[in-house]
């Protein structure tokens, strides 16, 4: 039983790096600029399928496929940007709702289309890891890394770069920013693009788990609304600790009651702090 | 030479035109004053000659050349820089950040340690406390780093929007000591401060601004001297 405690812990803490960096994706596109992605689980599901392409009929590395799948995810996010996203900055909350949405019902028709909405996977092992009794399949742990190595590269760039710096500023103060010469539409336009890249990134690791198909992505942006929530909208750090505590309830909970039970107690999870701590754990941004 | 010529400008929120018909020149090396009472529309004229206002009518000429139109970053990026009302600091980021990303155009940035020695220089305070937040700093301490920031942008024209707002005595007493010194370096500075008789006192042209118009205009001596200005303004 403990054993089995144990194993589920880490497994839900490796899934949970991948949550986190996808809500990151969510979060900090939320915090620069106020507007809530709803074509995130989307994005997320072009991310799977982007890797299953490239690794599935183009016989690339999986891992490898990702850098490709980032930067279109990049691309991707640019281009949302300048169509749906930049001409609704200043409009009421309900307009960028309503764009972002657009997006969404757009790429899921579009991507309706051409896959069909039957399950794909990307057929790829690396054979196990053994810890005493424990047992990790490597992709999984591999999947974990390489998101802890995403998010760290996301904060090197936050911290320590000009333009994520020129980003940080403008998410605090867009005029004070355009006042120190920084060209704010474009920060803003760089943050969706790289809010884009990290659903991607996240989307592709996750193809090479689970089976998926181009609705997968809802399930995993309702995922990263409730971590967003959990760990404070706007809050990256946040973004992470609240990937780990639903990585980790995911992976605990169906121990002791059945599977079905996860999404409802994350829906009255997310219910409850939205009553009682409304600026998540860690405080919004 | 007027580094900055303002021709016939208007400007606004939305529908509601504050400025009507504004002209004004700011002569290389020169400290410039602007006063008035409150909501006359010296912050409005201070955002339409940076650009995150756009003018309605008029043209804004910088160094001889048209600028009206251009953006916010790219006029700052060419020295129009301003310390802006309320100070509008990067809260959640340190001295030292707010301070660099005064540099982030390539023309401030190739003058960055120059500058950065001058500022610390000149605030020996804020340079003890480069890791502080700014958010958490008193206001004074913060005017100070807004000064800083905007000397760090490497101004050709620097305008400073209510230096002296809400500060102790003896801080407005620092302040005009600073702004003094960056006169004798050469600095072409636009100055809006509700303090009239010092600002008077240390600049060499005024402009008093009334209801969105340029009311009146002179030397500052000339400016002082005027009977409507010394019952209005002056209080005398
Ligand atoms: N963002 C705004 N939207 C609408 N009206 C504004 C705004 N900011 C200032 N005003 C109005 O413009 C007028 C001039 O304001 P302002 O330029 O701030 O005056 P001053 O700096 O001289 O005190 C005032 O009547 C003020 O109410
Ligand atoms: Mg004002």
């Amino acid at each position: 039983m403990l054993e089995q405690l144990l194993a589920s812990v880490i497994d839900g803490l490796l899934l949970g790096f991948i949550y986190g960096l996808a809500a990151m994706g969510l979060t900090l596109i939320f915090g620069v600029m106020e507007v809530i992605n709803l074509a995130h689980g989307p994005i997320m599901a072009l991310g799977m399928f982007g890797v299953y392409y490239l690794s599935m009929e183009m016989g690339l590395n999986p891992y490898l496929a990702l850098i490709l799948v980032a930067v279109l995810g990049m691309v991707l996010g640019l281009v949302i940007y300048g169509i749906a996203v930049h001409r609704i900055l200043d409009a009421p909350e309900l307009s960028s709702l309503l764009a972002t949405f657009s997006v969404n019902m757009m790429i899921i028709g579009l991507g309706t289309a051409f896959f069909t909405t039957s399950p794909y996977n990307v057929e790829f092992s690396m054979g196990s890891l053994s810890l005493g009794p424990i047992i990790l399949p490597w992709n999984r742990v591999a999947s974990a890394i390489i998101a802890v190595a995403a998010t760290a590269l996301l904060y090197f760039f936050l911290y320590r770069t000009p333009p994520g710096k020129a980003i940080r500023a403008v998410s605090q103060n867009r005029d004070a920013a355009e006042l120190m010469g920084i060209p704010s539409t474009t920060m803003l336009a760089l943050s969706f693009g790289i809010g884009s890249m990290l659903a991607t990134v996240a989307g592709g690791l996750v193809a090479t788990l689970f089976s998926f198909t181009i609705l997968s992505g809802a399930t995993y942006e309702l995922k990263s609304f409730v971590i967003v929530v959990l760990g404070g909208l706007g809050n990256p750090a946040g973004a992470l600790v609240g990937g780990l505590i639903l990585g980790v309830m995911e992976g605990v909970i169906p121990v002791f009651i059945e599977t079905s039970w996860v999404p409802v107690i994350e829906m009255v999870l997310f219910v409850l702090i939205l009553l009682v701590k409304p600026q998540g754990l860690l405080g919004a941004k | 030479m007027a580094v900055l010529e303002v021709k016939n400008v208007s400007s606004g929120y939305g529908e509601v035109q504050i400025l009507w018909d504004v002209s004004l020149q700011l002569e290389k090396g020169k400290l410039t004053s602007m006063v008035g009472g409150n909501g006359v529309g010296k912050t409005t004229l201070m955002r339409t000659i940076v650009g995150l206002l756009k003018p309605w009518q008029g043209s804004i000429m910088f160094n001889g050349k048209e600028v009206t139109k251009l953006s916010a970053h790219t006029k700052a990026a060419e020295g129009i820089v301003l310390v802006p009302e309320g100070r509008q600091l990067f809260t959640d980021m340190t001295v030292y950040e707010n301070l660099e990303l005064g540099a982030f155009s390539p023309r401030a940035k190739a003058n960055f340690s120059r500058n950065l020695e001058m500022v610390y220089e000149m605030f020996p305070r804020i340079k003890e406390r480069l890791n502080q937040l700014t958010g958490t700093m008193s206001g004074g301490e913060q005017q100070m780093v807004a000064v800083g920031r905007g000397l760090m942008a490497q101004p050709e024209i620097l305008m400073i929007d209510e230096l002296s707002l809400g500060l102790s005595p003896l801080l407005v007493l620092d302040l005009f000591q600073i702004l003094l010194r960056l006169k004798g370096e050469g600095y072409t500075i636009l100055l809006v401060e509700q303090n009239v008789q010092m600002a008077l006192a240390i600049s060499d042209y005024a402009y008093v601004v009334a209801d969105g118009k340029i009311e009146l205009q002179g030397t500052s001596k000339e400016v002082a001297n005027n009977a409507h200005v010394r019952e209005a303004y002056l209080g005398i």
